[in-house]
């Protein structure tokens, strides 16, 4: 039987990394919805969506 | 010394200050100088050795000097212009004086001899009141009067950032190296005082900051020398390894926030056209950085053979209080990125 | 960009927390997922050339693979460090690991800002790092005076760099490198101009660095522990190329007449770099003086400005990092069983650890500049787009090939071939950490030979 509570608390530290993952994804994920609310107010930069097209900014 | 005694004399200290930066009269800015330099002299000779009275004579000598030039630039305006008022200086002849006057009195460059070997004499607790707080004063007088002989005060700075960076290389002594680094560091503050007064706020604040942390460094180590600092790392290892960075904040390298007042210095210089005299203070930097890198490298970066109870000072506590060491080192270290706020908060 | 930012910066607590038993497995595991999700970048779609924008920062193609190489080598260099750091205390070890990742952060700061003072602010942010990675934990004495050539080096040239970036802002308004080509030409006529045309670049040229202005890294480089020495070699040196090509924009009228001293500079630079090189006997030197060489290339295809000139200095740039680093590593798996840098004193070396001296062999030639490998394509770039300006320069890149070609050998058969001195007979045999170590800098190296692309840059 694996102690795991042994095991969290030698490696809980581990999570700290995937952790920064993912509250830098979420903030760039903030930052492309910002930029890309931004680009189709434009009236310089927004157009019509091709078919399957998500975002107008790539 | 008497507790009684001290308080007084530091109460004396501040009301001193007090009095200059409130007075909008010469007379009464000058008395509150005086009143400054006459409670900080016996706090410089409270150890009663030779050298102390030394370095208290000398600096009572170029204090007094310093402060009759004032009262007779003061008086010779009053002469000249019939206005005693600080912010109503018309006449350039009792300005320059004034200027000279203070100048003294901080040491610039020309007029900077005294200053390392006033700090030398002293405890390293008086040194740091002297070299922070005694500069209150004359700046406010400095900010104050708005001079615009603009050859005298780049004169003064560029000499001080160079004799400051120069007058270091050689020393061994601490004290003399902090006083040396104190030069430099006015030097900057000068050169720009002309073109945004309040940048030269700002710099005197993180210089502030700066020497409050070295100078505390050093007292926790009771290093006067640059030999006795080899052995501090077995004495406090976490503040050993972040000293580096407090010398390398005073010398002015990018992350560190002694970058900020120099950056900021140097776009003032280039906006009001003077990239020459922006890139010679610069590069005049680089001989005040070699003695703080001289510092780390001893302190920290080379570590010297030792036995075993040379290593054990570390789980002795040090009666000092470390809260202010921690918070003015934090402040010293990483501020940088703070430099839009900076900006706001001293922007005229 | 912050997803890879903000990982890198939680290495650190995670590199202090984590049990001692567990620390280089942890960061190094760590730090090769950051260099995997980094991969992520290499997708660019956008129209502008610009992607992963945020406020300060973004990727472009001149960025990228640079920024790919600077997490890639992270692991790597925890790898090469666990050997000499063994026998220090844990909290020193864990001291140098949050150096190396502190090192990454500001590099990653470094080549996606989008603003040039922040550029700059980042470019010197390294020097602290690095020169406490070569002053504390270099082995000689002499290391003292390395770091502070180092730092007075790089320092005494990016010094005027800030006043001309602020006089620039003077003049323009801005300093993002998005907008900063769209902006007015200035007008660079006067002496002044001149000289603010030699601040703009003479700090990359130092950090490159050009001959004349080189003394600072075979100093460095010899000094340095080998994580030190890596990333002094594959990303610190890039960091002068990369902005010599964000300044080359702003500088143009200028560039075409100014730059002839130092584009000599340069090519002669290869010559005489090479040549120190064909009689040095520290491996660790020689190996300096070798990426000396190399930049010298790199610099006068920069300086030449054409699109061929800057597609070839960036990869040579990348491949030049992954070779020199790999060439580092081999030397300290050298240095770390006899315990010199004197090639003399550790020859034959083929006989006793055969699986390393085809590492020796591969590095040898990619050194070399073998044809598939994007070391010669880099190379190639720059001498065509070099001769299609002058066909003078021939002779002098010419000679240059011929002796890299000369001194690799000499470098390859000085230590592997050859009897084996009675005094080696009793060596470490290879771990196989040393033996993923150089794989992993020659694997991306050979599989960039695939799809070069990656690395063109703008011409892509």
């Amino acid at each position: 039987m694996v102690n795991f509570v042994a095991l969290a608390r030698e490696h809980w530290v581990n999570i700290l990394v995937p952790m920064g993952f993912v509250i830098g994804w979420y903030l760039d994920k903030q930052q492309d919805q910002k930029l890309t609310a931004f680009r189709n107010k434009s009236v310089l930069f927004s157009r019509e969506l091709k078919p399957g097209e998500e975002v107008t900014w790539k | 010394m008497n507790p009684y005694i001290m308080a007084l004399l530091l109460f004396g200290l501040g009301l001193g200050t007090t009095i200059t930066f409130a007075s909008s009269h010469w007379l009464l800015a000058w008395m509150g100088l005086e009143i400054n330099t006459l409670a900080i002299i016996p706090l410089m000779a409270q150890h009663h050795h030779p050298r102390a009275v030394e370095a208290t004579t000398k600096y009572f000598l170029t204090q007094a000097t310093a402060a009759a030039m004032l009262l007779f630039a003061s008086t010779t305006n009053a002469w000249l212009t019939g206005e005693w008022d600080i912010q109503q200086m018309s006449h350039p002849l009792p300005t320059t004086m004034i200027t000279l006057a203070l100048a003294l009195k901080i040491g610039l460059a020309p007029m900077h001899s005294w200053m390392p070997e006033v700090l030398q004499g002293l405890d390293l607790t008086t040194g740091l009141i002297l070299s922070t707080w005694q500069k209150l004063a004359p700046f406010a007088l400095f900010l104050q009067i708005h001079p615009n002989n603009s050859t005298i005060l780049i004169t003064l700075g560029l000499a001080s950032t160079l004799v400051g960076g120069w007058g270091g290389l050689n020393q061994t002594q601490l004290r003399k190296i902090l006083a040396y680094s104190s030069i430099a560091h006015l030097g900057w503050m000068t050169l720009v005082l002309q073109f945004a007064p309040s940048l030269t706020l700002l710099t005197l604040l993180t210089y502030f900051v700066m020497t409050f942390s070295a100078f505390l460094v050093f007292k926790l180590n009771k290093a006067t020398t640059v030999n006795s600092l080899a052995i501090s790392w077995a004495k406090t290892p976490i503040l050993t390894s972040l000293a580096p960075l407090i010398l390398l904040s005073l010398g002015g390298l990018p992350p560190l926030t002694g970058f900020l007042p120099k950056w900021l210095i140097l776009q003032e210089l280039t906006k009001q056209g003077l990239p020459l005299l922006a890139t010679f203070a610069a590069l005049t930097a680089l001989l005040s950085l070699y003695f703080y890198l001289r510092l780390s490298y001893a302190m920290t970066l080379t570590m010297f053979p030792n036995n075993l109870a040379g290593s054990a000072p570390w789980r002795f506590h040090s009666p000092q209080l470390t809260l202010p060491l921690a918070v003015s080192t934090a402040t010293a270290i990483l501020t940088l990125p703070l430099a839009p706020a900076a900006m706001a908060l001293f922007a005229p | 960009m912050l997803k890879i930012l903000i990982p890198t910066f939680m290495l650190i607590p995670t590199t202090w927390l984590t049990p001692a038993k567990w620390l280089w497995p942890t960061t190094l595991a760590q730090s090769f997922i950051i260099a995997l999700a980094s991969l992520t970048w290499l997708k660019n779609l956008s129209e502008t050339g610009w992607s992963c924008l945020s406020t300060y920062l973004a990727t472009d193609a001149l960025s990228t693979p640079l920024l790919v190489l600077t997490c890639w080598l992270l692991p790597l260099m925890i790898l090469a460090s666990q050997k000499h750091t063994a026998l220090e205390p844990v909290n020193r070890q864990r001291m140098y690991i949050t150096l190396l990742t502190s090192l990454q952060f500001f590099l990653i700061l470094a080549f996606g800002a989008t603003e040039l003072i922040m550029f700059y602010v980042m470019f010197e942010a390294t020097l602290i790092p690095t020169l406490i990675i070569i002053t504390r934990w270099g082995n000689q004495t002499e290391r003292l005076n390395a770091g502070t050539y180092f730092l007075f080096y790089t320092l005494a040239g990016s010094l005027p760099l800030l006043v001309a970036l602020l006089l620039l802002q003077n003049n323009t308004g801005t300093l993002s490198l998005l907008t900063l080509q769209y902006s007015n030409p200035l007008p660079l006529v006067s002496y002044a101009d001149k000289l603010w045309w030699a601040g703009c670049l003479l700090a990359f040229l130092v950090k490159m660095p050009l001959y004349g202005v080189h003394l600072w890294l075979p100093k460095a480089h010899v000094e340095a522990p080998i994580a030190g020495s890596m990333v002094l070699a594959a990303v610190l040196l890039k960091l002068g190329g990369y902005g010599m090509m964000r300044m080359m924009i702003m500088l143009e009228p200028l560039t075409e007449k100014l730059s002839y001293p130092f584009i000599i500079f340069a090519l002669w630079g290869v010559i005489m770099t090479g040549s120190i090189c064909l009689r040095q006997t520290d491996l660790k030197s020689l190996i300096a003086y070798s990426s000396v060489s190399h930049m010298g290339l790199v610099a006068g295809g920069i300086l030449i400005q054409t699109p061929w000139g800057f597609t070839g200095a960036l990869i040579l740039m990348i491949a030049h990092g992954l070779t020199s680093s790999a060439l580092f590593c081999l030397a300290n798996t050298n240095y770390e069983r006899t315990h010199s840098r004197t090639m003399i004193l550790a020859r034959g070396l083929q006989m006793v650890l055969p699986l390393m001296a085809t590492w020796w062999f591969i590095a040898s030639l990619a050194n070399l500049a073998l044809p598939p490998l994007p070391n010669l394509m880099g190379e190639l770039m720059i001498i065509t787009s070099l001769f299609s300006w002058s066909w003078w320069t021939l002779a002098l890149t010419g000679a240059g090939t011929l002796i890299t070609a000369a001194y690799s050998l000499y470098m390859f058969l000085m230590t592997q071939r050859g009897p084996l001195p009675p005094h080696l007979i009793a060596l470490e045999p290879t771990h196989s950490r040393e033996h993923l170590l150089i794989l992993l800098h020659l694997l991306p190296l050979m599989l960039l030979t695939l799809k070069p692309e990656l690395i063109w840059g703008w011409t892509a």
